[in-house]
């Protein structure tokens, strides 16, 4: 049998758009004097409420590595008024899931719930904010907890990998060269005096901003918030100055470190180093760039090491963009006998991408899809929350999400290739493989990409 | 023509969710001629529309020795076909702004794009022509270079992971050899190795015609608009009149016996696997069953947290699942990973007192309400999405030819009482069906 697809010769072309904003915000204080941010979003019942605190992990003494995220996850475990499981209770009962947890940059506790169950819902995340108790046995539990995932962490290549990718691009002393929750000498000191000790450092509300989105109408959010509120004072004295981090960046050539894995049948690999802070001038080239690289299916990392070469079943590279300068790292796993040419492919890759501007089909696709996809990130009121977290958190001007489609279809080539000869430095990067040191270090070796040390513990310094 | 298969749905909403949270979703329901179901729910909300394609075959339909065969075929759907390149299909998508990737499950395979909606009949026309034009463009090299990336998932995710074969020890165990659901997904590096390109043409020939597969559309669009284009780029597929029939699936509910495989490998604590055989979704019990392993282990209220992780301190994790198959018989899992120190015989014996306590003694209708508005809030969060929506309408489409099931679901969650979770475990939580996987360090 046969039919007539002659229809699909004829690829069809795109619709007029219709036009996207991103969703208007409203800025008010509570009498504590934090900042209250609202987005109605006309059906959306499902509410997200995010509190930003001031102060993440980067900002913790260095003996107490690992305090900010045990605080952030102990803060809903129980307060003055309620034990761990009453508060667990009582938000289920509302089908409210409140949660906090601690990054680089800052502390955040969220709440997810039903409109008409707001309200209450918000006197419980206020109760958490207000009199959190840090009970000594659910703060033992929880460092437990995490001494025991760093256990977990090591036997899986992955976390491994990421763990010593860290330790070898950041400098022995700056909180950037292990995970935010911290590593086991610095974890197991913690405990109910420690994790009370820090979040009295990020509580002040005059730093502190709560967002609220969702289908908002008719809700008077400070007539609800500012009577709660009343149990969150600020503190007495001026309002303390926030520096940001700095961070120095330590590799001066291209090394390689094997971590040993023996039996691996893959090898996980990342290239990199210190990376760009968020707030930079080619912040928009740079995104362009990233997404050309290894951000798209059709990146170059992708199509070499996973399409061409089949090699993996994936591969990218990304910054991760904070207050300081997080990493710049290129990623994927491939089978082990690969490990050597993969290396010298992705290489081939970050170099290629400073030296020639990209073809107008490789800038195209990067830009139309970054463009087009904005509206698809912002389908919900968590997503929205979380977006304009981090405008307060970067300290970014209140239009810079509907600037973001216009700045990033106006790159050009030009300056996405100086976007990566200015952040990506293929020749003083650290090139971290976890594998089976004994198939893969003489291939290794063999790529000249640099010195070549093989450790059995990522943790160890460089 | 369009063959309704049903009447126009209106947003009727009268379920017994005390606030009504939840809003219905509303959809049509039709066929093209040729046998192409399609789903079509319009919300325009945002300018996005998701498009979902779910085919009737997943691994349960591989015969022995082409095991992996479904998955390593979903690969192949991204290698191109007569007016499109090799990996052209996310080019294009991503170009016009959407995501866009495939899966492949024991029951089925599924295809789905999300994108500014002024870029819909562009996905429809990429579905269409690879659902009418694959072959084309197949070749050796592209299946080869797919084999391998295949292989390097199979090792990324099963071989060279702490844990990693827990699962497909625990399929294996829970269904006999022969059965449709005793391997996973993911197949053997033998059996990869062996797929030719004759594999593919008849698989393709078989399974990838219009009469076996069903479109969901979501979001912002016109309907007749929509009707139009699926006429226009599915109409001319030709359906495959002969479609094998799925292997006898039947089981009984319960194994009959207990199996117990100890895995000694290198992870730093032990960790248990529990499967039990259950009726398959789709039955009340089933659903009984996902309230009761809410109850058991759904978050920080739940008895086994409370108890093995806060109270006891011999877990550092425990969760549950019901795998909601549909062909002859389901599962529910338990996996806890022991803390330190402790012995998993330990976390067994207390994981297995609390499900015994379910069936022997009602829930309370506290653990029931919290149950069931969590169950609510889960349901309003994965229903933002139009991507989830028009996965769901696609999913109910194909295994219940009832779309509106999409809006039952909770309908469904809240009519299980306590009677029901204590019968429904009764039957299932029974020492004759229990399948352990059970890591040791070695």
């Amino acid at each position: 049998m046969t039919t007539d697809l002659s229809v699909l010769d004829v690829r069809p072309s795109p619709g007029q758009p219709r036009p996207y904003h991103f969703p208007g915000f409203e800025r008010g204080r509570l009498s504590n004097g934090a900042q209250l941010l609202t987005v109605d979003l006309p059906g959306r019942p499902l509410i997200a409420v995010r509190v930003i605190l001031e102060g993440g992990a980067s900002y913790e003494p260095r003996e107490r590595g690992g305090v900010s995220v045990l605080a952030a996850h102990a803060l809903t475990e129980g307060t003055e008024r309620y034990s761990a499981i009453e508060l667990v209770e009582a938000a289920e009962r509302l089908g409210a899931e409140l949660g906090a947890e601690a990054g680089w940059d800052s502390m955040s506790v969220s709440l997810t719930v039903p409109a008409h169950h707001l309200e209450a819902a918000l006197s419980l995340l206020v109760e958490v904010l207000a009199r959190p108790s840090f009970p000594e046995r659910e703060v033992d539990r929880l460092r437990e907890e995490r001494l025991a995932d760093l256990m977990q962490a090591r036997a899986d290549p992955r976390r491994l990998a990421e763990m010593g990718f860290v330790a070898a691009a950041y400098p022995p002393d700056s909180p950037f060269g292990r995970p935010p929750a911290g590593l086991e000498e610095t974890v197991g000191g913690l405990d109910h005096a420690t994790v009370t000790h820090r979040y009295g450092t990020v509580r002040d509300p005059r730093l502190a901003t709560v967002v609220v989105a969702g289908q908002l109408e008719g809700l008077d959010l400070l007539g609800i918030l500012d009577p709660l509120c009343a149990d969150w004072p600020a503190p007495a004295g001026d309002v303390p100055i926030v520096h940001w981090p700095a961070v120095h960046d330590p590799v001066e050539r291209t090394f390689v470190r094997i971590v040993d894995r023996p039996g691996s049948v893959q090898s996980e690999l990342r290239i990199g180093h210190v990376g760009a802070p968020r707030r930079i001038p080619d912040f928009y080239p740079t995104v362009v760039m990233s997404a050309a690289l290894g951000g798209l299916f059709r990146s170059r990392l992708q199509l070499k090491l996973r399409e061409e070469k089949g090699y993996s079943y994936g591969a990218s590279a990304s910054f991760d963009f904070r207050r300081s300068p997080g990493p710049f790292v290129a990623r994927s796993a491939v089978r082990t006998d690969a490990t050597g040419p993969a290396l010298l492919d992705a290489m081939a890759e970050l170099r290629r991408i400073r030296e020639e501007p990209l073809p107008p089909e490789e800038l195209d696709a990067a830009r139309d899809f970054l463009v087009g996809v904005f509206p698809l990130r912002f389908e919900t009121p968590a997503a929205i929350a979380a977006a304009l977290a981090g405008l307060v958190v970067q300290r970014l001007p209140d239009d810079e999400l509907e600037r973001y489609r216009p700045s990033v279809a106006a790159v050009t080539a030009e300056d996405a290739r100086a976007s990566a000869e200015a952040h990506i430095h293929p020749d003083r990067a650290v090139v971290l493989v976890v594998g089976d040191a004994e198939r893969i270090e003489g291939d290794v070796r063999a790529t000249g990409l640099g010195e070549v040390e093989v450790v059995r513990e990522p943790s160890s310094g460089s | 023509m369009d063959a309704p298969l049903g009447p126009e749905r209106s947003t009727v909403a009268s379920h017994a969710a005390a606030a009504g949270a939840v809003p219905e979703v509303p959809f049509f329901y039709e066929r093209l001629p040729n046998g192409l179901r399609y789903v079509l729910s319009e919300d325009h909300l945002a300018p996005v529309v998701a498009v979902n394609v779910w085919y009737d075959v997943g691994s349960k339909h591989e015969e022995r020795g082409k095991t992996g065969f479904a998955h390593l075929f979903e690969h192949i759907m991204f290698q191109g076909s007569r007016h499109v390149a090799k990996t052209e299909h996310q080019g294009l998508i991503q170009g016009a702004g959407g995501t866009n990737n495939g899966t492949t499950w024991l029951d089925r395979t599924n295809y789905f794009e999300t994108l500014p909606s002024h870029q819909l009949e562009l996905a429809i026309w990429l579905e269409a022509d690879r659902m009418a034009t694959l072959l084309d463009a197949l070749s050796q090299e592209n299946l080869d270079n797919q084999r391998e990336v295949v292989k390097n998932e199979r090792r990324l995710r099963y071989d060279n992971q702490p844990y990693g074969l827990a699962w497909e020890k625990l399929q294996a165990a829970l269904f006999p050899e022969g059965h449709g659901y005793h391997h996973s997904p993911i197949g053997s590096m033998e059996d990869l190795g062996a797929a030719s390109l004759d594999d593919v043409r008849a698989f393709f020939r078989t399974y990838y015609a219009p009469n076996n597969a069903v479109v969901a559309i979501v979001g912002d669009f016109e309907p007749d608009q929509v009707r139009a284009w699926l006429n226009r780029y599915f109409g001319p597929l030709l359906p495959n009149p002969v479609i094998p029939p799925l292997r006898d699936m039947s089981l009984p509910a319960i194994i009959g016996t207990e199996y117990r495989e100890f895995v000694r490998d290198t992870v730093p604590l032990p960790r248990l696997y529990l499967g039990l055989r259950t009726p398959v979704w789709g039955e009340p019990a089933f659903d009984a069953l996902e309230v009761a392993g809410q109850i058991l282990a759904g978050g920080k209220a739940s008895r086994m947290y409370h108890r093995l992780v806060r109270e006891e301190r011999i877990a550092q994790d425990v969760g549950v699942t019901a795998l909601p198959l549909v062909s002859g018989v389901a599962a529910f899992a338990l996996v806890a990973t022991a803390s330190p120190g402790i012995a998993i015989e330990q976390v067994e014996e207390a994981a297995w007192q609390e499900m015994l306590r379910v069936t022997a003694e009602p829930v309370s209708a506290d653990e029931l309400a919290r149950a069931h508005a969590l169950l609510e809030t889960a349901e309003l969060a994965a229903l933002q999405h139009v991507e989830e929506r028009a996965d769901r309408l696609a999913m109910h489409a194909t295994l219940f030819d009832d779309p509106d099931r999409i809006n039952d679901q909770l309908r469904r969650y809240l009519a299980v009482d306590e009677a029901a979770v204590q019968t429904a475990a009764a039957a299932t939580f029974r020492a004759d069906n229990r399948a352990f996987v059970i890591y040791v360090p070695r």
